[in-house]
């Protein structure tokens, strides 16, 4: 592949903390997955080819945070992302799939991500990109009735939402109470114009976290997007958090 | 009074057989914390019947019908074959737990079977996603994911008015 990242033999890559996320090091930096299905971009990003000592070629996929609120809670700082080779992930919120793409990258060929986009239009590239991707299950449905979907999903490790809608935090909880397991972990990503304009953002935010910690959520970090996004906001917890494990937490 | 369990699932439909339920306890909380351990929840509730899929175009005729909260003639069958026989005026002797109230009021309509949801029932049914594959023998690692995989892809095109027979239809 050649990608744009001109002088491509330059560049090194390194695993980034978050397994399954590598950083490549040029001109700039950025942040890279390697590419599941080499050769091809997903929505024209840009590829890295990097030539190992024994001449085998790995290729990666250049993760915009301007186009992902994942890639820019993980350049911000987040602390986990429980996103991680051989996961099983709930993406909700799935769009045309640009970060699904790299989500089904990180997990490998060992873990599934079960993607729901209610958009047609966007489904459309969701299922497309999908055809490739076999660890990436389609689901073209709405993520407030969970009860629609549930012949199609297992129990998964960790829910991604991507909702942008005000009853946000609610349609996580549905979807927890039926298919994350009890330890699991939540990525939330909140938008507060989404949720109430007319409150000062990190108001927004505070009450979103109360309202998921009356679910059996437990939040553990909250980190901003800026300056990728405005006003928004990633939150990371638990799910259903054994009594135990409190302490170390 | 017996308590039985329907469990859709991308590669068939699955009835268990919950017992001994007082010795975790009638309630929600109880439930949970059993439900983690395959050990202990493997003794209150074993498979008691599954009725497989018989085609791609089978489960996904059968995943819209259960979308919709419809009870298609094969779950009807499936559930008349391996339940206890509901006879008139008798005092029944069993329960269905269903996680879909829909689909459960269906049921009843016509089968007359006494189904049953709640948060009870919910609890029980997350620890037969969580060990599904498990309690089914037959399931090697992987098998139920690929059955998902091709209903999601067979479901999803449906909606988005692809042509679901076909790889490559493009429809503008």
């Amino acid at each position: 592949g050649r990608g744009g990242m001109k002088g491509g033999s330059k560049v090194v890559v390194e695993p980034h903390r978050h397994g399954g996320v590598f950083i490549a090091k040029g001109k700039e930096d950025a942040i890279v997955t390697k590419n599941l299905v080499p050769g091809e971009a997903v929505y024209n990003e840009k590829r890295i080819s990097v030539q190992n000592e024994d001449g085998t070629k790995v290729e990666y996929r250049v993760w915009n945070p301007f186009r992902s609120k994942l890639a820019a809670a993980i350049i911000g700082g987040v602390d986990e992302i429980w996103i991680k080779p051989g996961a099983r992930v709930l993406y909700l919120g799935a769009a045309s799939g640009t970060t699904v793409s790299h989500v089904s990258d990180i997990v490998g060929p060992t873990g599934v991500v079960y993607a729901v986009e209610f958009s047609h239009r966007s489904g459309r590239d969701l299922v497309n990109m999908a055809k490739k991707r076999t660890n990436v299950i389609p689901i073209i449905e709405d993520a407030r009735h969970p009860s629609k979907y549930r012949m199609l999903v297992g129990m998964v490790d960790v829910i991604f939402s991507d909702v942008a809608q005000p009853d946000q935090a609610r349609i996580l909880a549905l979807n927890a109470s039926y298919f994350l397991k009890a330890g699991g972990h939540f990525v939330i990503s909140i938008k507060a114009n989404c949720i109430d304009s007319t409150q000062p953002a990190e108001a927004v935010f505070q009450s979103e976290v109360n309202k998921l910690k009356q679910d059996q959520f437990k939040p553990f970090e909250q980190v901003t997007l800026e300056p990728y996004e405005r006003d928004h906001a990633c939150v990371v917890g638990g799910y259903r958090v054994p009594k135990k494990s409190k302490i170390a937490v | 009074m017996a308590l039985y369990l329907l469990y859709e699932s991308a590669s068939g439909y699955a009835l268990f057989l919950a017992h001994g339920l007082d010795e975790i306890g009638q309630n929600t909380e109880a439930v949970r914390n059993s439900v983690s351990d395959l050990n202990r929840f493997g003794k209150v509730v074993q498979l008691a019947a599954f009725h497989p899929f018989e085609s791609a175009l089978d489960a996904l005729n059968q995943c819209n019908a259960i979308s919709e909260g419809l009870m298609t003639d094969e779950l009807r069958s499936f559930l008349e074959l391996n339940l206890p026989k509901v006879k008139e005026g008798k005092k029944l002797k069993f329960r269905l737990g269903v996680v879909d109230t829909k689909v459960g009021s269906h049921i009843h309509e016509v089968t007359k079977i006494p189904c049953e949801s709640g948060d009870f029932i919910h609890e029980l049914l997350r620890g037969v996603r969580l060990h599904f594959d498990r309690f089914l023998k037959d399931l090697k690692t992987g098998d139920l994911e690929k059955a998902q995989l091709g209903l999601g892809h067979s479901y999803s095109r449906a909606k988005v008015k692809f042509n679901v027979n076909r790889v490559d239809n493009m429809v503008i």
